[in-house]
């Protein structure tokens, strides 16, 4: 993968999504039917993902050995190649804790815990890039876009608590209160201006600059410090908890029944935002200006001997165009996820583990549903970005083997790859349950070729049953 | 040790043993399944990144009246200032480059203008000689390189001050029937920087 730590964004986690067996699918819809008694991450083995993606190039295209000159690969293929709207992204979540309980009303389950995560995208600063690589001298009248400079990122834990209601035997609706404690955070989305060289009204040529940027930031001081060795990790831990940012969100979710066996879902996810009052530092660099070089005009320069024309001109443009500091708090909201499936369900019946003590009826009542052994349906998911909303669409096939394993495979499009093809596995063995999730897998053929990769693994102890 | 803890123990290496065994697994298929084509990151040492910028350097504009107030002669000198070719960012890196100059003159007399590239030290590296002949004279434009077979380009990275020298080499009586009688210099730099 490109750049696969520089830039950590929502994971699209379609493997997951409704694989109700696993108790991590909670965490991507609140309103998932699951059948456990109660449930126990095991402690920073619960829920590990990851997932980096380039939709630009990838390795491959720089670094192949393929006998053609560097220069000319990059030039051709990441300067001009790239265009403005591709992205370097990734995100990774580690669980701390994931805790699950079925209420003494068995219709509910309740379920909370910890994680912690980082989040990040960065677009392709095209414009910066070229003309850092060719220079302004064969570009007259060529406008450098100042707002190709797009990018945020964030860590944070997150401590959340959520209700999983099954409202009758066809809805079952979720909802997940979360508190977000923000470790670290920089955004810088809403640039604007333009660089531009053109012959000079007076002298031979004009730069001009029209800017209105910013990058806001929160944590980076104490991250300095930690680095310098001038304070502790412990100073940044204490920030996702509670020491740092604040913040408040929603995951809303449900799963709702056409008929016996085909049904609908969908989630939204991280309905909330972050306000970063703590450790607050933000850049800004606002106005315009136009330069023609040094100005002597006589008379007026005469009558000014002592005047330092150099030193007039770079004040002049300092204060047209000030670089400026500030440590003013500042609100994010965060990178909404919105997912939606439809699933039909054939095969044969199982009893699930979760209805042993049920008398099982296909047209059951409430909490007396079947389960069938396969399932098949697409999958959408769309996620907030600085550039607008990115979706991804999935077709998905799942299969139980008995209550001991079941697999889901998909194929999946968005802008990273039309070559998307995943397989979960999920096992049971007693009480303990593992995943493994992986995407991409046709890249495997050659990794270095791949734009996008992501993983999901985890393992927990589950008890059975809606006594 | 109580019971409770030795039970947590027995829980804990069960699930480490059976993890262990799921990833060692996860990790061997993977290991099967996935190739990689031959890289050479050792590319990275072969990129060149030699930006070109360009952007005006001086201005200098007189009126003939500023040239008529004083007797024939220089009618105007100055030193001042000029550091951006001794920025450590530029001079450092600076490769090659090119002074464009261009002057019109549109007043009634001849004229000679001179630019010394001065040090720190206040000395003279480098002098640019301009004579103009009175109007209609045309524009003169002068092209003056530094770097590879040009003038050496110590000048440039020692630069830190400009002096102006502009003669009269003609009277101060009179009037130029072109309106707005000048003197004007223009100039741009264009230069090859090596970022990497």
């Amino acid at each position: 993968m490109v750049f696969v730590c520089r830039f950590v964004s929502g994971q699209n986690k379609q493997l997951l999504y409704d694989f109700s067996e696993i108790p991590q699918s909670l965490l991507i819809n609140p309103g998932t039917e699951t059948d456990f008694q109660w449930y126990s991450g095991v402690p920073l083995l619960s829920g590990i993902s990851f997932q980096a993606g380039s939709s630009g190039i990838s390795v491959n295209d720089l670094f192949a050995n393929d006998g053609i000159d560097f220069n000319d690969k990059v030039r051709d293929r990441l300067i001009n190649g790239m265009s403005p709207k591709d992205d370097l992204s990734g995100t990774y979540q580690i669980e701390l804790i994931n805790i699950g309980y079925r209420g003494s009303e068995t219709d509910n389950f309740y379920s909370f815990g910890i994680y912690n995560e980082g989040d990040a995208i960065g677009y392709w600063f095209k414009d910066y890039a070229k003309l850092g690589f060719e220079g302004n001298a064969d570009n007259l009248n060529n406008r450098f876009n100042l707002g190709h400079l797009k990018t945020r990122g964030e860590i944070l834990n997150v401590f959340h608590f959520g209700v999983t209601k099954e409202i009758d035997n066809k809805l079952t609706f979720g909802i997940r209160g979360k508190l977000y404690s923000g470790i670290l955070d920089f955004t810088s989305t809403k640039n604007k201006g333009y660089f531009v060289t053109t012959e000079g009204q007076n002298n031979l040529l004009a730069n001009t600059i029209s800017a209105d940027l910013e990058l806001k930031s929160s944590g980076i001081i104490t991250l300095d410090h930690v680095m310098d060795g001038d304070s502790s990790a412990g100073d940044m831990i204490k920030r996702g908890f509670f020491g740092g940012d604040l913040g408040l969100g929603v995951d809303l979710g449900f799963t709702y029944h056409l008929n016996e066996q085909t049904l609908i879902t969908g989630s939204i996810l991280d309905l909330g935002f972050l306000y970063h009052s703590n450790d607050v530092l933000s850049y800004s660099l606002r106005g315009n200006a136009t330069v023609e070089g040094v100005e002597i005009i006589l008379p007026d320069a005469i009558n000014d001997p002592n005047a330092d024309f150099w030193q007039d001109l770079v004040d002049e443009v300092e204060g047209l165009v000030p670089f400026e500091e500030n440590r003013k708090s500042y609100l994010t909201f965060r990178p909404t996820k919105l997912y939606g499936s439809l699933r039909y369900n054939f095969g044969e019946t199982v009893q699930s583990k979760g209805r042993l003590d049920c008398d099982c009826n296909v047209s059951g009542g409430k909490s007396n549903r079947a389960k069938y052994t396969n399932g098949v349906g697409g999958q959408l998911y769309v996620i907030n970005r600085p550039r607008g909303p990115q979706a991804a669409l999935s077709a998905f096939y799942q299969r139980c083997f008995g209550n001991i394993m079941a697999v889901k495979t998909t194929y999946t499009i968005d802008k990273y790859s039309y070559s998307n093809v995943g397989l979960g596995l999920n096992l049971q063995a007693g009480p303990i349950n593992m995943y493994f999730m992986a995407d991409n897998l046709l890249a495997y053929r050659n990794i270095a070729a791949s734009n996008y990769a992501s993983f999901q693994l985890g393992i927990n102890i589950i008890s059975w049953g809606k006594n | 040790m109580p019971f409770y803890a030795f039970f947590l123990s027995l829980t804990i290496c069960a699930i480490m043993k059976k993890l262990g065994i799921f990833l060692s697994l996860i990790t061997l298929l993977l290991c099967v399944v996935s190739c990689i084509e031959d890289q050479d990151f050792d590319q990275y040492k072969d990129l060149s990144v030699v930006p070109v910028f360009e952007s005006s350097i001086l201005y200098l504009e007189s009126t003939e009246d500023v040239i008529n107030n004083v007797p024939p002669g220089p009618f105007y000198s100055q030193d001042f200032s000029f550091n951006a070719f001794s920025e450590a960012v530029f001079s450092d890196r600076v490769l090659d480059g090119v002074i464009t100059y261009e002057i019109e003159n549109t007043t009634s007399k001849p004229l000679s203008l001179t630019l010394e590239f001065l040090n720190d030290a206040d000395e003279v590296l480098d002098s640019e000689s301009f004579d103009i002949d009175a109007s209609p004279s045309g524009t003169l434009q002068r092209d003056v390189v530094y770097g590879n077979t040009g003038k050496s380009l110590d000048i440039i990275k020692n630069t830190s001050k400009i002096r102006v020298v502009a003669v009269n080499n003609g009277d101060n009586t009179s009037t130029s029937t072109i309106s707005p009688p000048l003197v004007v210099l223009k100039s741009s730099g264009k230069f090859s920087v090596r970022v990497k």
